[in-house]
């Protein structure tokens, strides 16, 4: 044990911004990971990181340069969505390798001078897209990678979630709602899947339908039909309410010659009743992918290896985002890449 | 006593004699089909007479069922309507919507009840859903998801092989494949439950050559806003038929899955060590959807009240399914007029 302990680098990583809920789970893996130091947390807002520095007994940041200075070997950002691209910016060439929370950006033009700093800086940029490590996503990628369906037909998939308010809901700072918070994931898994890209997407995107008030789209039907001719429609809608037992899905359909695989990927629950919480909750006993995440950033860091996850990888994703808002203003598909 | 006769002696009129068969005040009173034979077999498994002409049959019945594929509806729904005989019509009530209009319009002018079987209606799972939807538990519509996906329906069951409607489905010319035969149902269900549509896009398999394979992906926008997402499939594995229905509004959200555990499960050790398992979800005979369809045709032809489909609602799913299908083939939007 001793051995094994002295033989892993120490990784030293700073963590910028819990904006993002993502980074509470990031943080709490990446803690108990032997080896892993965590160097500071920088948080614009005060209350929010001094409580969770206090509780991982770490320095608190006030500006993400006092962090930076750390001699990180990584830095996690988190922060709302429009600030990746000042924080990647400042921390390119400071930093040897950033993971920065999905969406990549809020516009493909900041996505790219993030993309084209790190690449010039020597930074390597990974993009946190934790589904690729949550293990019924691997079940289904090996089923495929096996040829078990035969020929790919369709996939129907669904990104539902509760409405997360707060900057989420803020076009400023989010760049969108429901299908930019909910657009990327699944079609990262459908690039990775078949190595392949979103050719044309279709979306009908409503605006506070289920939430009057809200500012902002809480629903979003994607209809896509990819490079290598598989066609599919992805839900990214904020349509779970506060009453229902758990926060939302990432659930995929994929019918083939041969027959369907149906991953729900957040299946792995025990039913909790609650006379406090009022309702029946699903409480999720499976693997985190965000566990994987964060484990295969740190194995990049140590082993000097290429992002898995790069920041064209999110860009890819991003340009379908903001190609299914482009959509839905024009009312008829729009070809990728625009 | 009222009797009924059946026009079209496939498929689905096996079900629907079933049916009138367990009905009170109702008796079969036969069938007639083009294809002789075919009416033959129909009266030595449900019973009634082999009519020679459909005025034959007209002449010795009350209620007129038309069981013919959808291609064959026009004719036979309009003579009904014009001899004054309250008819049933299966959907969809005609492959084309030109013969779609004709026949509203002679509902229209002759005042004869016309009935169009959409069962998905009369599912008492649907149907709840609509209840509750109406009932504002879950708010005003925001989106709606529903699912009707199985495999080619040719001949799982034995008694079905062989039959003209085999060759019939997979004639997407014909049929107008999962579109027209089935997503019209959840086409006709999500117009109930969130009102008129405005546009539909879809994606799917009716022009990839693939038949009889077919499957389609829908979204649908609606007149107030909302929107609705359908998949209706002839490619799934035999055995994993599927039906889900989804509605989230401003204040909730509901939700039921065919796949869900049924309420009875029958697990039995076999002799060789392995396991026979089936499951099944009874329900009350009243409550079965194709018998609860017609016994709506019954009571409301004789309380002389309107139906709850209406041609018309018959006339614009099948509108809505080919609009669905003119996308796919323009590979655009196409807007409901």
């Amino acid at each position: 044990m001793t051995r094994e302990l002295e033989s892993l680098n120490e990784v030293r990583l700073g963590m910028f911004s819990f904006a993002h809920m993502h980074a509470a789970s990031y943080i709490h893996f990446l803690a108990q990971m032997e080896g892993v130091t965590i160097a500071g947390i920088y948080d614009d807002d005060y209350d929010r990181g001094g409580r969770i520095a206090a509780q991982y007994n770490v320095p608190y940041f006030r500006r993400a340069d006092g962090l930076f200075d750390q001699e990180l070997d990584g830095a996690v950002i988190c922060s709302e969505n429009a600030l990746h691209a000042p924080l990647v910016l400042q921390g390119a060439g400071r930093v040897g390798a950033i993971l920065c929370e999905k969406p990549i950006a809020t516009t493909a033009s900041d996505g790219q001078e993030m993309i084209d700093r790190c690449r010039e800086t020597g930074t390597k940029l990974q993009i946190a897209f934790p589904m690729r490590f949550a293990p019924p996503v691997m079940e289904l990628k090996q089923q495929l990678d096996a040829g078990v369906l035969g020929e790919i037909y369709s996939v129907k998939s669904t990104n539902h979630g509760s409405m997360p308010g707060r900057w989420f809901a803020d076009h400023k700072l989010a760049g969108g709602g429901a299908v930019m918070d909910h657009t990327v994931h699944v079609v990262d898994l459908l690039r990775w899947f078949w190595d392949t890209e979103v050719e044309e997407i279709y979306a009908e995107v409503g605006r506070e339908l289920l939430h009057p008030g809200l500012g902002i789209d809480d629903v979003g039907l994607l209809s896509f039909r990819l490079a290598n001719g598989v066609f599919g429609t992805l839900d990214t809608s904020w349509s779970r309410p506060p009453s229902y037992p758990t926060w939302g899905d990432v659930k995929l359909d994929v019918l083939g010659e041969q027959g369907l695989i149906s991953v729900d990927a957040f299946e792995q629950n025990l039913q909790v009743s609650s006379n406090e919480a009022g309702k029946t909750s699903d409480v999720n006993w499976g693997s985190s992918g965000d566990e994987g995440l964060v484990a295969d950033f740190v194995a990049m860091i140590r082993e000097d290896l290429e992002p898995s996850i790069s920041g064209e990888d999110g860009q890819r994703a991003l340009e379908v985002a903001l190609a299914a808002y482009e959509s839905a203003r024009r009312v008829e598909p729009v070809a990728l890449p625009i | 006593m009222r009797r009924v006769g059946i026009v079209g002696a496939g498929g689905i009129s096996r079900t629907h004699a079933d049916r009138w068969n367990q009905m009170p005040g109702v008796e079969l009173a036969g069938f007639y089909d083009i294809i002789e034979d075919a009416a033959q077999r129909a009266v030595q498994r449900s019973g009634g007479k082999v009519f020679g002409s459909m005025n034959e049959l007209f002449d010795a019945v009350d209620y007129v069922d038309v069981c013919t594929p959808g291609t064959a509806h026009v004719q036979p729904v309009i003579a009904a309507l014009e001899a004054g005989i309250p008819t049933v019509c299966e959907k969809p009530l005609a492959n084309s919507v030109a013969d779609c209009e004709r026949i509203v319009e002679v509902a229209e002018r002759t005042g004869t009840p016309l009935f169009v079987a959409m069962v998905v209606r009369f599912f008492p799972q649907f149907a709840k859903a609509k209840e509750v939807l109406d009932s504002g538990a879950i708010g005003a519509p925001g989106v709606i998801r529903t699912v009707r996906s199985g495999s080619y329906p040719d001949g799982g069951s034995g008694w079905r092989k062989g039959l003209a409607i085999t060759s019939y489905y997979a004639d997407f010319a014909q049929s107008g494949g999962v579109l027209l035969d089935l997503c019209i149902h959840d086409i006709d269900y999500q117009r109930w439950c969130f009102g008129e549509i405005e546009r539909v896009f879809a994606r799917g398999m009716m022009f990839a050559g693939k038949e009889p394979k077919d499957h389609a992906l829908l979204t649908v926008r609606f007149s107030n806003g909302a929107v609705g997402h359908i998949e209706g499939s002839w490619s799934y594995p035999r055995g994993r038929f599927s039906t889900r229905i989804e509605i989230a509004g401003t204040g909730g959200i509901l939700e039921w899955d065919s796949r869900t555990r049924p309420p009875v499960e029958v697990a039995l050790a076999q002799e060789d060590g392995s396991l026979a398992s089936s499951g099944s979800s009874p329900t009350a005979p009243k409550d079965d959807p194709y018998y609860a369809e017609l016994a709506h045709f019954v009571q409301c032809t004789e309380a002389k009240e309107p139906f709850l489909v209406t041609p018309y609602d018959g006339l614009m799913a099948v509108k809505i399914s080919r609009a669905a299908i003119e996308s796919l083939e323009t590979g655009r939007p196409v807007t409901i007029s």
